[in-house]
């Protein structure tokens, strides 16, 4: 079927368009303009047309999403859902997640946190996501069997296999490493761990770690960069852990997760943890710019209650102390830890107020919007619901004037953000939100409007106002199909989850299952993901590495 | 493959089509078990919410002494694994633990991974069998039981209470440990006795490390509380009558429903072998079990439909207790001709049709 989307203005910043136009689709991916009349004719006039949006992390599957909501049942509302899809309106759940998502013009979405021992359940999750393609990055850099290699020096084709074998098995997309050996360290008494400390009982250090999986992820051909958590996350001073790993990659790339968490610098140096913290985000745009091998996602804090979700057990231990409410759970998983602690975000309180300022001007201070993509690392920043609330302030100085009025000094002492005059054009909207992940990711189908890109597309009338604009998009497609219409969804279409097509070897993969069997008693099919292991066919769609 | 209906052998579609119209006939259905593979299980979500059913699992106890103790106060875990590589002190908490292979296999090594490593490992136990087949050092239970003996334990820890009495060794040893775990079954110690452990543990990690391992039973909640959370927001216990999932532990517990006649039919999953509830055939019931099963019988319910086992005669994702996670596990025989998720998706679409007529 040919289809027109006529009169829309079209912005598609990797074509330099931004101006009405049509886009036209046939055979569920973009066309050329075409001399046929087409079967059908979306009159897109008064609206903005760009590609879906992709999303490089949120916390959407697994196990400590799972523990969250057992562990704060009424985060989410629930609302009686009389017709569609069973579950789409229980709030929090799989389904809920794909239509929130697929509401608001986006089409993928990648989970940034699947330990390989819990693929199985993660990806059965993930494939109850619906309307969206989705993906996960595999957890690498603290369980024993990488760790033996590295202490006993077995050389990066070893490590290279080790990383292919689990990204294989776990049927990920990318590679990420948090804390790199920060759970070992945690698990053997540590309390904290900085780039080139010592990890107990392997003599190895994060540095040493982190810079094995960007070789690993570069030998393989992996297109996400190493998608990289520092040490220190969240606390004053966390700027110079962030620009430390950014040094340390030597110009590998490399991707840094939340970097809003890490733009904090020490206020008083006599007293760094106890002075609190300034804005590091112009020291951390000066590293980005000097590093064009980085990219970054935002991590912007939102006002209001959530629930922070991290595998970072070291980091969640210390935040235990500020749950709120107070109960919180820490799993000293297989090789990986991790935390649940539920956190507020006071509303005009300064801590907050101050975080929520440097996420914005991380985003209003870059030159390159496709290397800085919005994220709130949902849910540790805030929902991923509040991004058309974010795109509002990032387009509109006066709507951002008016919340900074509404909080304490500190936003203006500590920040730099009240004297930014910058409004974000729709361009760079798309940059931040669709065709700077979607390269982030190496998915080249998508992110653009391109002959021959995936049709997924995404009509928002356009309107002043933003958060309105962006809550609830006129026409969404994926692969061609309407699958949101006026905001609400008119398909319940299951997408796909994007798997690399990653050859791992024999020996290796003979070597793990000796090394598992002689530990557990169990080999590697315990964490093997096989397609009959899924209700439905074709789950799956493999992403070819980089030649 | 077998299948009845009212004591009566027949094929498996008049057996689907009678369950249809048993559960479409019935106001307030309740869908129970769930001891199966996890696509049957989601299969068995989705009918729920067709018929605005609600769920119970066959290890709901022990499952929601776990969760209401979660809810509450959190938790501080470890694995099988984490907990055999590199514990150097146990505390194994009443008797069922030491029935379970797990604890067996901890017992019987030493920590070898982490500062642990090379250590001997110590087994601690309050309440146990104290049979002598593994060394360990015992401490009696209160009299009060188990949850109190825990409480003692936590105040001695805390310096609430002194004394030389035993429960203070033992507050000493469990502060000794590098890496401690306190491993106990969910049913026996109780929400009250879990949220008391976890406080203890927390505790204790003010200056060691120290996490708890609960210990999973038989059936196959461990694998049924995420893909409810995933599916629902929310824990098993789930009821979808009023079109929106609501959780109510005490509401959604299908034996009570039975009991105070507030369900008037139940749907009965278990393709893996579990305990079939006393209270089935007091309500018109549709039994969907494992072939060659003992509830592979004309009388185990109203309508009985056998299915394939998973693990044996047909593939599933199915909880790993060794592992804690879920693995899928291959058909090892001859593939079944009809699997669980196949049945309920099938009544389903019946159901779905009936209400679009």
């Amino acid at each position: 079927m040919l289809t027109r989307i006529s009169g829309g203005r079209v912005v598609d910043p990797t074509a330099g368009r931004d101006a009405v136009g049509d886009v036209w689709i046939e055979d569920g991916r973009v066309a050329a303009p075409s001399p046929r009349a087409p079967d059908r004719v979306v009159d897109a006039t008064g609206c903005v047309v760009m590609a879906g949006g992709v999303e490089v992390h949120s916390h959407v599957a697994g196990g400590n999403v799972v523990l969250s909501r057992l562990l704060l049942p009424d985060l989410y509302v629930s609302e009686a859902a009389p017709e569609g899809h069973p579950f789409a309106h229980a709030g929090g759940s799989a389904a809920w997640i794909g239509a929130n998502y697929a509401r608001m013009g986006y089409t993928t979405a990648v989970e940034p946190a699947m330990p390989p021992a819990s693929a199985l359940a993660t990806q059965l999750e993930l494939a109850d996501i619906p309307l969206l393609d989705r993906g996960a990055l595999c957890v690498l850099g603290n369980d024993d069997h990488l760790l033996q290699l590295l202490r006993g020096r077995a050389g990066a084709a070893a490590v290279r296999d080790l990383v292919a074998l689990n990204v294989a098995t776990a049927r990920a997309l990318g590679v990420k490493c948090i804390n790199a050996g920060g759970a070992s360290a945690f698990k053997d008494g540590a309390l904290n761990l900085s780039l080139d400390d010592e990890i107990p009982t392997y003599g190895l250090s994060t540095r040493k770690i982190m810079t094995a999986l960007l070789d690993a992820v570069e030998e393989i051909g992996v297109p996400h960069p190493l998608h990289v958590h520092c040490n220190n996350l969240g606390l004053p001073g966390a700027d110079n852990a962030f620009v430390a790993t950014l040094e340390a990659a030597e110009g590998r790339r490399i991707h840094f997760a939340h970097a809003q968490f890490y733009a904090y610098g020490v206020v008083d140096p006599e007293n760094p943890m106890t002075g609190g913290f300034r804005s590091a985000a112009a020291r951390i745009t000066e590293a980005m710019e000097a590093h064009p091998n980085a990219t970054l996602d935002v991590g912007q804090v939102v006002f209001g209650q959530t629930v922070t979700i991290s595998l970072d057990i070291l980091r969640q231990f210390a935040g235990r102390k500020g749950a709120n409410p107070k109960k919180w759970i820490l799993t000293a998983g297989d090789a990986e830890g991790g935390g649940v602690v539920p956190f507020l975000y006071r509303p005009r309180g300064p801590t907050s107020s101050l975080q929520w300022a440097i996420g914005l001007e991380l985003m209003l201070l870059s030159r390159d919007p496709e290397r800085t993509i919005l994220t709130t690392d949902h849910p540790n920043g805030g929902p991923f619901t509040e991004y058309p609330r974010i795109i509002h302030l990032l387009m509109d100085k006066e709507a951002r004037d008016r919340e900074i009025a509404t909080l304490p000094a500190v936003v203006g002492a500590r920040s730099s953000l009240p004297g930014i005059e910058r409004e974000y054009t729709l361009s760079e909207i798309a940059q931040l939100t669709r065709s700077g992940p979607a390269k982030l990711l190496g998915l080249d189908d998508r992110g653009h409007l391109r002959a021959g890109a995936r049709a997924d597309v995404a009509v928002y009338r356009d309107d002043r106002d933003r958060t309105a604009m962006f809550s609830r998009a006129k026409l969404v497609l994926k692969d061609g199909v309407p699958i949101v219409e006026d905001g609400e969804v008119v398909a319940w279409r299951a997408g796909r989850t994007l798997a690399l097509s990653v050859e791992s070897d024999k020996a290796m993969a003979r070597r793990t299952d000796a090394y598992l069997q002689d530990r557990f008693g169990q080999g590697l099919d315990s964490f093997a993901v096989p397609d009959a292991a899924f209700p439905v066919a074709d789950v799956f769609e493999e992403v070819a590495c980089r030649a | 493959m077998a299948a009845w209906v009212k004591g009566g052998a027949t094929d498996a579609e008049t057996a689907i089509a009678a369950a249809a119209a048993l559960l479409a006939a019935a106001h307030a259905p309740v869908v129970t078990g769930l001891c199966a593979e996890l696509a049957a299980v989601r299969a068995a979500f989705h009918l729920a919410g067709t018929l605005g059913a609600s769920l119970d699992t066959a290890g709901a106890a022990g499952t929601y002494a776990e969760l209401g103790s979660l809810s509450r106060t959190g938790a501080m875990t470890t694995t099988p694994a984490e907990a055999a590589g590199r514990a150097d002190a146990v505390l194994v908490l009443g008797a069922a633990p030491w029935d379970a292979p797990i604890l067996r296999d901890i017992a019987a090594g030493a920590p070898s991974r982490g500062r642990a490593a090379g250590a001997e490992r110590t087994i601690l136990s309050i309440g146990g069998p104290g049979n002598g087949a593994t060394r360990h050092v015992a401490y009696p239970a209160e009299a009060g039981g188990l949850a109190l003996s825990v409480a003692h334990l936590r105040a001695f820890a805390k310096g609430h209470l002194a004394g030389e009495a035993a429960y203070a060794d033992l507050a000493r040893r469990l502060f000794g440990a590098r890496y401690g775990v306190a491993v106990y079954d969910p049913a026996e110690l109780g929400a009250l006795g879990i949220e008391m452990l976890q406080g203890l543990v927390k505790d204790l990690n003010e200056s060691t490390r120290f996490f708890t391992l609960s210990l999973s039973g038989p059936g196959q909640d461990r694998a049924v509380v995420p893909l409810a959370a995933w599916t629902t927001g929310q824990a098993p216990r789930v009821g979808f009558g009023r079109g929106v999932p609501e959780h109510d532990p005490w509401r959604f517990d299908s034996a009570r429903q039975v009991r105070a006649g507030e369900a008037d039919a139940a749907l009965w999953l278990a393709s893996l072998p579990s305990p079939r509830p006393d209270w089935l055939g007091t309500v018109p019931s549709v039994a969907i079990v494992g072939a060659g099963g003992p509830d592979a019988v004309a009388e185990a319910a109203e309508i009985v439909i056998a299915v394939g086992v998973p693990g044996e005669s047909t593939g599933g994702a199915l909880w790993n207790e060794g592992r804690a996670t879920v693995t899928y596990r291959p058909a090892t025989g001859a593939p079944a001709a009809l699997t669980a998720a196949d049945v309920l998706g099938r009544i389903r679409d019946r159901l779905t049709e009936k209400k679009g007529a």
